[in-house]
């Protein structure tokens, strides 16, 4: 290559070394150091007087606060920090699965309570249902209609056997402070307890043994009123029906 | 303070000793941030610029290699590139030539041996200063702005023509100066 051909090329290099020339320029300029070891030469020393411009200014420091910024970036502030926020997740996220299993356990053992409640009830009206059905079935059993306002209903009685059973729909709705009491009564008129009714309110009827203490031939009706949920010794309330046989 | 030069040092850094890494910092932030602030202008986008140069000589420090120049220059070098690509985004110019990767465009860097860093940065100071004003300003919009020789003859409303004999000139001048140094 002779001098001649060489000058577009090295009137370049200076501003190449300075990273002005254009990017055509550029990329002709590369593809000709390629094969030209004496513009390369060149190419060298003008870098080096570029790097020099690096060089032109007194130190200055910046704030001291960023090499403390940048001292956070580092590793080991990264992991002196990180570990606190991921042990005191950690912390928080077990704290909530523990409350969460605690509820969960609470919910479950009510859940498991009601059931047995259910349970219980079922088992307790079908037990009555099956004794009135027995009762039924027995020719000797007398039944006595009751009829009071909303109050529809049977009394199942069997005085051979002493048994007697209540079937019942449409009791009024009363008070968690109240129950309703069912009373045997004798002919002078006194009122024995026999029992205190406590219906479900998603029952449509009710079969509710009596609880005979004494021989059913002793009384000569059975009444029901409404007492206190402790239930009383004599009626204080409300009647809701009264049967004599 | 330590007794380790920068070799030593910047090997350390590679190995992810921090210390290191700090004494690296206190020794040339000052060099930095000075080149960081002279492009930027800006202190705090300067500061972010320089926290930056830091950053790439941590995670960068085991691709330097002391045969092809001083570590100093290989950070400036790194800082420039920066500042001008922090400087492009800020003005949202365009990507230039030379904005390559500072580790990949990073050729042959002087040693610089010979002057002490103080009377280094005089020398250059000194033979800035003696250029013509019209040298001076292709040479700061060139390599301190990242201009082109055309976006140069744009800014300044010159034939391009007058760009390029101006800063070929300013640099034949600086060449001569320094010796080729």
């Amino acid at each position: 290559m002779t001098y001649y051909q060489h000058v577009p090329f090295r009137e370049n290099i200076p501003a190449y070394a300075l990273g002005a020339l254009d990017a055509e320029e550029a990329a002709a300029l590369e593809s000709h150091l390629r094969t030209c070891e004496s513009c390369r030469d060149e190419l060298d020393t003008y870098r080096a007087t570029s790097e020099n411009l690096l060089m032109g200014f007194p130190p200055r420091n910046p704030s001291a606060a960023l090499r403390r910024q940048l001292q956070r970036r580092l590793p080991s502030e990264q992991r002196a920090v990180r570990p606190r926020l991921h042990w005191s997740f950690s912390r928080v996220a077990m704290g909530i699965a523990i409350l969460l299993l605690l509820a969960l356990n609470v919910f479950s053992i009510t859940q498991v309570q009601a059931l047995q409640r259910q349970q219980d009830q079922l088992i307790s009206q079908m037990q009555n249902g099956q004794m009135a059905l027995e009762m039924l079935s027995y020719s000797n059993t007398q039944t006595f209609r009751i009829n009071e306002g909303n109050t529809r209903g049977s009394l199942l009685l069997d005085k051979e056997y002493n048994n007697a059973v209540l079937i019942l729909r449409g009791l009024p709705a009363i008070p968690a402070n109240q129950t309703y009491q069912i009373w045997l009564i004798s002919p002078n008129q006194d009122r024995v307890s026999a029992g205190l009714l406590r219906p479900q309110t998603d029952q449509p009827f009710i079969v509710e043994p009596i609880h005979v203490t004494q021989d059913l031939v002793n009384f000569v009706g059975v009444g029901m009123t409404v007492e206190p949920a402790a239930g009383s010794d004599h009626p204080t309330g409300m009647q809701i029906f009264r049967i004599d046989f | 303070m330590t007794d380790l030069d920068d070799n030593q040092l910047v090997a350390r850094v590679a190995q992810g000793e921090e210390w290191a890494f700090l004494a690296l910092y206190d020794r040339y932030v000052g060099r930095v941030h000075t080149l960081t602030l002279r492009i930027l202008g800006e202190p705090m986008l300067a500061e972010e610029a320089t926290q930056d140069t830091f950053l790439k000589l941590w995670s960068r420090a085991r691709f330097y290699l002391a045969e092809r120049g001083s570590l100093l220059l290989w950070l400036l070098t790194i800082a420039r590139r920066t500042a001008l690509d922090r400087l492009r985004l800020e003005t949202r110019r365009p990507t230039l030539s030379d904005s390559k990767d500072p580790t990949e465009a990073w050729q042959t860097i002087p040693d610089g041996e010979g002057l002490p860093d103080e009377n280094r940065w005089r020398s250059v100071r000194f033979a800035l200063d003696a250029l013509s004003p019209e040298h001076r300003q292709v040479i700061e919009l060139a390599y301190y702005q990242g201009l082109s020789q055309s976006e140069i003859a744009e800014v300044l409303g010159w034939p391009l023509g007058t760009v390029k004999t101006r800063l070929r000139s300013a640099m034949e001048h600086l060449r001569q100066e320094w010796g080729g140094r």
